[in-house]
This record gives C-alpha cells, structure tokens and sequence, in this order.
C-alpha cells in the first residue's frame, strides 16, 4: 500500500512540466529535441537522446563514451529520461540558456586527451563550398591548422 | 587548413580567401569551434598535427613574416619569419625536427579551462546560435556575458564589435588599456 502511494505521488509529481521542444548546444554541434520537460531549472531529456547530444550512452553503469564512464545517480534518471543538466553539473560542464536554447561546455573529464595525451581535438566545420570537412579525415598527412579572421 | 573564425560566414570571410587564391582547406567556421575545441583566444593562431592526428606543437601565434605594427603608442610584434622556418623544418624531419615539442614541454604549456571560461564559451556558443536565428539582442547579452567571464579572449570581444559600428575604436580602447603582450612572444625551443 505504501508502496503503492509512493509511485502514485512519484508519477503525479513527475511531469507536471508540459512536452517543450529544445535546442541543445554542444562541442560543435546543434541537436534538436521535439520532446523535453523542464522542472525546476533542469533539463529532462529522453535517456535515448543522449547519444546524438554528445556521443554518451546511458548504460547500466552510467552515461558512457568510448572508455569513460560516469556512474549516474539515480536522482538524474526517471522514467526513461535523463537530467542533462544535472548530468553537467556532475561533470563539471557549465550550462547556460535562454529560453529552449541549452548551451553545454566542454567536459574536463574528456579534455585529458588534448591537454595530456596530445590527441587533436576532431571538429566538424562546414568548408566554403558547404561541405563537412572534418579533421580525422587528415590522418596520414600532416597539418598546418591555421585560425584567422576578417573581423 | 585555413579556418575563418567568423560568424558572418561566407558573406565576410569568402573574398579573404578569392583574394589569396588559396588553394589548401578553407574553411568557414562560423561557430568558432576550432577556437572552441583548441582553447583559442586570438587570430591568428596555428597548431601542428602529425599524421597519427597528435598535436606537434600547440597553438601560438602564427604568422608568415616578421611584422611590426606601432598602434596606440605600443608595438605588435609577430616573428613569422621564425615560425615558417620551423614549420618547413617539421615538414621535412617530421618528429626528428628540432621543433617538434616533447612531452614534458608540451605539458607544461598546456592549462586546462577554469569555471568562468567554461561558462564563457558555454554563453559564447549560445550567443552564436541566437545570433544565427535572428535574435541579435539576446545574442548581445550572451557574448557580453562571454567577454566579461573570460575578457583575455580577444575572439569573443572582437566577434562581437564585428556587428557594431565601433570595433575599430572598441579594439584601441581595449588594447590601449590592456597590459599584456597582444602576441605572446613566441618561443620556438625552450631554453
């Protein structure tokens, strides 16, 4: 009975938030997300979106991303969703918005790669004519990668 | 690989490029994330990247030829000359070249993001966004909240002006007033 109460109450609690559309920055991409709540300030997404935002996967052992793990409250999941921006704040990512507009920072748990290890951020930046040019597809030569800027 | 960190896209950046009838990767990147990604805070900048995609040599300040330019009664030194020199060095010895970084330099010249430049590319990137969806005004007050998290990355202070009348006057006002070296000095071999 008890039990009972408590799930009722949970579910009645869960998404007073109505369905809201979000757009969610990060890295270098722009990901669209028809279906998002927000409670209380926090960012609700499908757990299965995680993934196009930024390459985790939400496994039973947390979110993870090629040999990174980040073990995941039980507080940041409920009913197939996932607090992505509680999640930032477990690693220790900034999060700003305005309105639907989420932006993420870099996560310092997968900076070691550039800051130690020396491996070259990838990117996916669009060339002039339009079309993706990403770094890795320059494995084998080397690269002279020069900013610059008209402004 | 040529990359304008420029929001205005194409439209601001394109002729730059007809002009040096270039001939290598151009790119536009409109959203700053090579800047993002390489904790980049001036133009220009250049990073070495091997064949294995490990970086040579970290971003400093890249420049054809040796310059000077006076402006607001202080100098702008960049020492390109020294830079090409080097950089065909590393294009022809590869990891032999002298100025190929070791391990324990590299590490020492490299220093992770603190809390408020985190948050000041997270703001620069939204205003990037609302800028591109037409809300210029809203962008405003994310880039302006980007320059004051982290005021040493001329990129976020200059893509801003960009879009105002005033950036030349923003810039000396700026420039004048700051302390540090514009260019850091380049230091092609520790001593």
């Amino acid at each position: 009975m008890i039990n009972r109460r408590f799930l009722l109450l949970g579910t009645g609690a869960l998404w007073g938030a109505p369905k809201v559309g979000a757009s969610v920055l990060y890295g270098d991409r722009e990901t669209a997300l028809p279906d998002t709540r927000v409670e209380n300030g926090d960012l609700w997404i499908p757990a299965s979106e995680l993934a196009r935002i930024n390459e985790f996967t939400v496994k039973p052992q947390g979110a993870c991303r090629e040999d990174v793990c980040i073990p995941l409250p039980k507080a940041l999941k409920r009913n197939g969703r996932l607090n992505l921006s509680g999640f930032a704040r477990q690693v220790r990512q900034s999060v700003v918005n305005e309105g639907s507009t989420w932006s993420f920072g870099e996560m310092p748990v997968l900076r070691a790669g550039f800051l130690e290890s020396r491996t070259a951020p990838d990117f996916a930046v669009q060339n002039r004519q339009g079309k993706t040019v990403r770094l890795k597809d320059f494995r084998g030569r080397k690269i002279l990668l020069l900013t610059w800027a008209s402004w | 690989m040529a990359a304008a960190q420029d929001t205005g896209g194409e439209a601001v950046a394109g002729k730059w490029y007809d002009d040096a009838k270039a001939t290598y990767t151009t790119l536009i990147d409109t959203g700053h994330a090579i800047s993002s990604a390489y904790q980049l805070i001036n133009v220009p900048a250049g990073i070495w990247i091997d064949e294995q995609g490990r970086v040579v040599r970290p971003p400093e300040t890249a420049a054809p030829k040796n310059q000077e330019l006076k402006l607001g009664g202080k100098v702008i030194r960049l020492q390109g000359d020294e830079y090409v020199a080097a950089l065909k060095d590393w294009v022809s010895k590869g990891s032999k070249s002298e100025f190929a970084m070791s391990d324990d330099e590299y590490r020492r010249r490299m220093k992770g993001r603190s809390p408020e430049e985190g948050e000041a590319e997270a703001s620069f990137k939204l205003a990037v966004s609302l800028h591109q969806k037409g809300q210029p005004e809203l962008a405003q007050k994310w880039w302006l909240r980007a320059q004051k998290l982290n005021p040493e990355s001329w990129n976020y202070h200059r893509q801003d002006w960009s879009f105002t009348s005033e950036a030349g006057k923003r810039w000396m006002d700026k420039f004048k007033k700051s302390t540090g070296d514009y260019y850091p000095p380049l230091v092609l071999k520790e001593k």
